[in-house]
């Protein structure tokens, strides 16, 4: 994860520089916002980062590491198959196009939604 | 943490419709995505094709001006959201778990949900022509006050922004699946400085669209607002600002143009070391560039601006001119890798070099065009058609040919006709420049874009004509790609695992691979683990 770090904390800092710098020189507030709030979401992630994955042990980052080191380890379910992705993906078109076609249409949509939301927390128990 | 995961339930077969539908296999939603970008490839060009019949002659009136406005806001709209980004998407979803030796992505549902929204955003923006006003007519950048409710009164518009929107949020989505997938689902010994190059890019491009894109998602709910809930945020009559939305829209849009080539810099930085049998040259030269693209993409947004008088000419031109370094050193970097190398011209390689050529060109006028001066003459003209054609069209558009024929074996099991290959590639690459080359010469001339007729003037007919008859050039050069996967389907000739003696993870595994991806790694020391695992007398370990 070392790599992610650091490549997280230099985009970070380049960005805040490019920030500060735009607006010493424009002085223009919307440009400089956009560039401070995407500036903080890469520091927070940065920061995430060192606080919570500073230390993981991936078997990935083992140069040396041979196929048979990974075995064992159990990292979860694979769901092949699952309706709930394109039945969420209907349901969240269904609300976007139902506000500007029919209210009707989105409140179908947002029902729809509710429910693959309830199956999604099932599937994942 | 290991890539070792269970899998709950039985893979379905390959060819049921059901399975498809609900399949959260990284592959299968790779090839959909592949298959869908590829049907709204043909759709757009076919509306370009309309056009260029339209700007053949002047004064003609095979299409109206609102039909043609209809015509090149939804050509511009699928090529940018529908077809360069997502055909990537698709590829990258396809072989990323591949090369770095992973079972799946790191979220499947999420993966496969961000497919179907796609799908649906794709749909919804053309289904607005069926409407009474026909589709959206603002253009790809949908422009305040142009795509506000007092000019744009259809329901086309509007079926445009929920579309886009949509894509917009599937590609958000698909770009945490990436990065999450990339660095920690890598396999035993598959370090970040062995991944390939296009694994790399795809890191870098799912950066920008966490920076970039929520942008256009806010902008877009701030015009739906403006449209339908009273707002004013883009309408200067009651204190809002029309320039808003253009810094809304091209804080998005730049790093955007760098979603649609950063993968395909990927994908000629895989392809060209195999058919020059060498290593690629600088592995971490062209990663730092990438990032350094990606960083320096962020911060040029109102180049795009530079005539509205309202942005900071100096800095924007100057970090403008900045992209030209790393992208530079990609260049060196690729012809550094086919130097003394023992070429073969093969399909794919073909394309990468077409690509190298055209791209070049584009990149120049870029430059050119990222000062201020050049910029104000060329604004608007069809000098600006020509240069982001040359950048996406002759750039992107070659290099996703060239990943087809690189990779369709391993997504089908099937090669494509190297002859209709090379009658394809020589048709599209004389095609591209007979059609896009004039347009700089318009643009000089004085030739505004998105006009839908001109007048019987100097160079303008047969400029006009040379490019729409090149345009027709490039339709046949589509329709023989079409027809050599017609006859390489039909042929039915099966391939191993590496046809092509390639370098990456991808190749190790049988074409098709099969659900679960591997049935064995080799040992991973190096960025080329298959090459290792095939020549051990050459394999020196290592990174890189």
């Amino acid at each position: 994860m070392m790599v992610a770090l650091r490549l997280f904390i230099s985009s970070a800092v380049f960005s805040s520089v490019i920030a500060t710098a735009y607006w010493i020189f424009s002085k223009e507030p919307t440009g400089t916002f956009l560039l401070g709030v995407m500036s903080f979401g890469l520091l927070f992630v940065a920061g995430y980062t060192i606080v919570a994955e500073r230390e993981a042990d991936l078997v990935g980052d083992r140069p040396e590491a041979r196929p048979v080191d990974a075995a064992g380890e159990l990292v979860g379910t694979y769901s092949i198959r699952s309706p709930l992705p394109v039945w969420t993906a209907l349901a969240v078109s269904c609300v976007g196009l139902g506000i500007v076609v029919s209210p009707a249409v989105a409140a179908l949509g947002v029902v729809a939604m509710l429910i693959a939301g309830v199956l999604f927390i099932l599937q994942s128990r | 943490m290991s890539p070792i995961a269970e899998q709950a339930v039985a893979p379905p077969g390959r060819s049921d419709l059901l399975g498809w539908l609900t399949s959260t296999d990284h592959k299968r939603i790779g090839t959909l995505y592949v298959i869908t970008s590829l049907g709204f490839f043909l759709v757009a060009g076919a509306l370009a094709v309309v056009m260029r019949t339209q700007l053949a002659r002047p004064n003609s009136t095979l299409v109206s001006p609102h039909a043609f406005n209809q015509l090149f806001t939804l050509h511009g709209t699928a090529m940018i959201f529908l077809v360069v980004a997502p055909f990537a998407v698709g590829l990258a979803n396809f072989l990323i778990p591949l090369q770095i030796g992973a079972p799946d992505m790191a979220f499947p549902r999420l993966n496969a949900t961000s497919y179907w929204m796609f799908l649906f955003g794709g749909l919804t923006v053309f289904l607005g022509a069926l409407t009474s006003e026909g589709a959206a007519d603002s253009g790809w950048t949908a422009y305040a006050p142009l795509s506000e409710i007092k000019i744009s009164t259809g329901l086309g518009q509007d079926m445009w922004i929920v579309g886009v929107f949509l894509v917009s949020v599937a590609t958000i989505l698909t770009a945490i699946n990436f990065i999450t997938t990339t660095f920690i689902y890598r396999a035993p010994g598959m370090t970040m400085w062995r991944i390939p190059i296009f694994a790399w890019e795809m890191v870098a491009t799912s950066l920008l669209i966490f920076m970039a894109f929520p942008s256009l998602a806010a902008a877009l709910l701030l015009l739906f607002v403006d449209r339908h809930l009273g707002g004013h945020a883009f309408d200067p009559s009651y204190g809002g600002n029309a320039v808003l939305w253009q810094h809304l829209f091209w804080f998005f849009g730049h790093p955007e143009v760098y979603v649609l080539i950063l993968p395909y810099f990927g994908v000629v930085s895989e392809i060209i070391p195999v058919f020059s049998r060498k290593p690629i040259f600088g592995y971490t030269g062209l990663v730092i560039a990438a990032f350094a693209i990606a960083g320096l993409s962020m911060g040029v947004w109102a180049h795009h601006m530079f005539t509205t008088g309202a942005v900071d000419d100096p800095f924007f031109s100057f970090l403008s001119f900045m992209i030209a370094v790393p992208t530079g050193v990609k260049f060196f970097n690729w012809i550094g890798t086919m130097w003394r190398g023992s070429i073969s011209l093969a399909t794919p390689m073909l394309f990468c070099v077409g690509f190298l050529m055209n791209f070049l060109l584009g990149g120049v006028t870029g430059v050119m065009i990222a000062s201020p001066p050049i910029d104000f003459h060329a604004e608007d003209s069809y000098f600006i058609v020509a240069h982001m054609h040359y950048v996406l069209g002759g750039g992107s558009l070659f290099a996703i040919f060239a990943a087809l024929f690189f990779w369709w074996p391993k997504m089908f099991g099937v090669k494509l006709d190297e002859r209709l290959g090379k009658l394809c590639f020589w048709l599209l690459f004389v095609g591209f420049n007979v059609t896009f080359f004039p347009m700089h010469l318009l643009g000089i001339e004085g030739m505004p874009r998105r006009v839908f007729t001109y007048p019987d003037v100097g160079s303008f007919p047969l400029l006009n004509s040379l490019a729409t008859a090149g345009s027709y050039v490039m339709l046949a050069g589509v329709v023989a790609f079409a027809w050599n996967v017609v006859v390489s389907t039909r042929k039915r000739d099966p391939v191993g695992p590496d046809p092509w003696e390639a370098n990456s993870l991808e190749w190790w595994t049988s074409s098709p691979p099969p659900e679960h991806n591997f049935d064995d790694l080799p040992p991973i020391r190096s960025a080329r683990p298959v090459f290792d695992a095939h020549h051990p007398e050459i394999a020196k370990g290592g990174a890189g």
